[in-house]
């Protein structure tokens, strides 16, 4: 038999517990973070990096979810250095459509990436 | 017995009241206010520690905390590679350069400058100290003004003599001192600084404009 001290005493710690817990989060992130991390690690694993921001692209999109700012025109900026420019100004695109504050940042990507291939395409 | 439980329960109970932590003076926000900014640009961080990998892997730590407070934060990888393309690849260069053409570059409305103070392990005798330091300075791309500025030191030391004590317990701590010493996880820190720096009531920065609190919470902030 639990005593009622006890008892409020289980309740006021697990309400102490969850209080600080984390709130649920805005966007769908992936392993961002992390993969992020990796790649400044091994700059050689810049495609690993490429890959894990579309399966959380995909992964969002299939189930409504936001991708958190700045993902779309990360993936965009890889697909540029692997000389993919077309589906870098879609993704830069679809970054500018989903958040206006990226408008400006982005219409100067999709204009440089339309243009002729910019000769310094691996650094970073 | 009942009079200890009865006790605990009166202190836990002045926990839940007290929040997670008690809150330290709450900062100046008028110029944050009137500015209201909407998008942050982080720039790569100013490395004032030993280890060249610091700022990197602190920026792959910073974009989420602050766009889950509601901010449009900008590509930090895009954003570091594209600077390094225009000849702006190092970060005590870009701290003192001018946050107005930094802004029009980018349409930004702020620049997040991070000034990494420590990110260190520090060895003695059989156990570790890691630390990360961190200066958060966000600056208003409009006018150039302070809009808010934050210092965090995070500290871990893994649990090194707390154990049964004996030789099992020196030579645990030894092996986990070692372990920290050869491979610290900074990052953990890190995130956890950019929590407290961004969180916290009174001195994190005020909700943003994709948060449900924004404009709401200016009795916090």
């Amino acid at each position: 038999m639990i005593k009622p001290v006890r008892l409020a005493l289980l309740i006021t710690a697990t309400l102490l517990v969850t209080a600080c817990a984390t709130t649920q989060k805005k966007y769908a992130w992936g392993t961002y973070d992390h993969s992020l991390y990796v790649y400044y690690k091994d700059p050689a694993t810049a495609a690993a990096l490429a890959q894990s921001l579309q399966a959380t692209i995909s992964a969002a999109e299939k189930t409504n979810a936001i991708v958190g700012p700045g993902i779309y025109a990360e993936y965009g900026y890889l697909l540029l250095q692997q000389g993919n420019p077309t589906a870098a100004i879609d993704a830069f695109r679809k970054e500018a459509s989903l958040w206006p504050e990226s408008k400006v940042f982005m219409d100067h990507m999709i204009q440089a990436a339309s243009g002729p291939p910019r000769k310094a395409a691996a650094s970073g | 017995m009942q009079n200890i439980s009865v006790r605990l329960l009166g202190l836990t109970v002045l926990l839940v009241l007290g929040g997670c932590v008690t809150a330290p003076p709450k900062a100046n926000f008028t110029q944050f206010r009137t500015e209201n900014p909407h998008s942050i640009l982080v720039v790569p961080a100013i490395n004032k520690s030993v280890d060249v990998n610091a700022p990197d892997y602190f920026l792959a730590t910073i974009s989420e905390p602050l766009a889950e407070r509601g901010y449009y934060v900008f590509p930090v990888n895009m954003v570091r590679s594209v600077l390094a393309d225009d000849g702006l690849n190092d970060a005590n260069l870009v701290h003192s350069g001018d946050p107005k053409r930094l802004g029009e570059l980018f349409g930004a409305d702020a620049i997040m400058y991070i000034s990494i103070e420590k990110w260190e392990a520090k060895y003695v005798v059989l156990s570790t100290t890691v630390t990360v330091e961190l200066n958060y300075t966000l600056k208003s791309s409009h006018t150039g003004a302070e809009l808010w500025h934050n210092h965090q030191v995070v500290n871990y030391q893994p649990q090194a003599a707390n154990s049964g004590g004996g030789i099992a317990a020196l030579i645990a701590d030894a092996i986990s001192a070692a372990m920290t010493k050869a491979a610290p996880n900074y990052v953990p820190l890190a995130q956890q600084a950019n929590a407290q720096a961004i969180n916290t009531k009174g001195t994190g920065l005020p909700a943003g404009p994709h948060d449900a609190l924004y404009l709401k919470d200016s009795q916090d902030f």
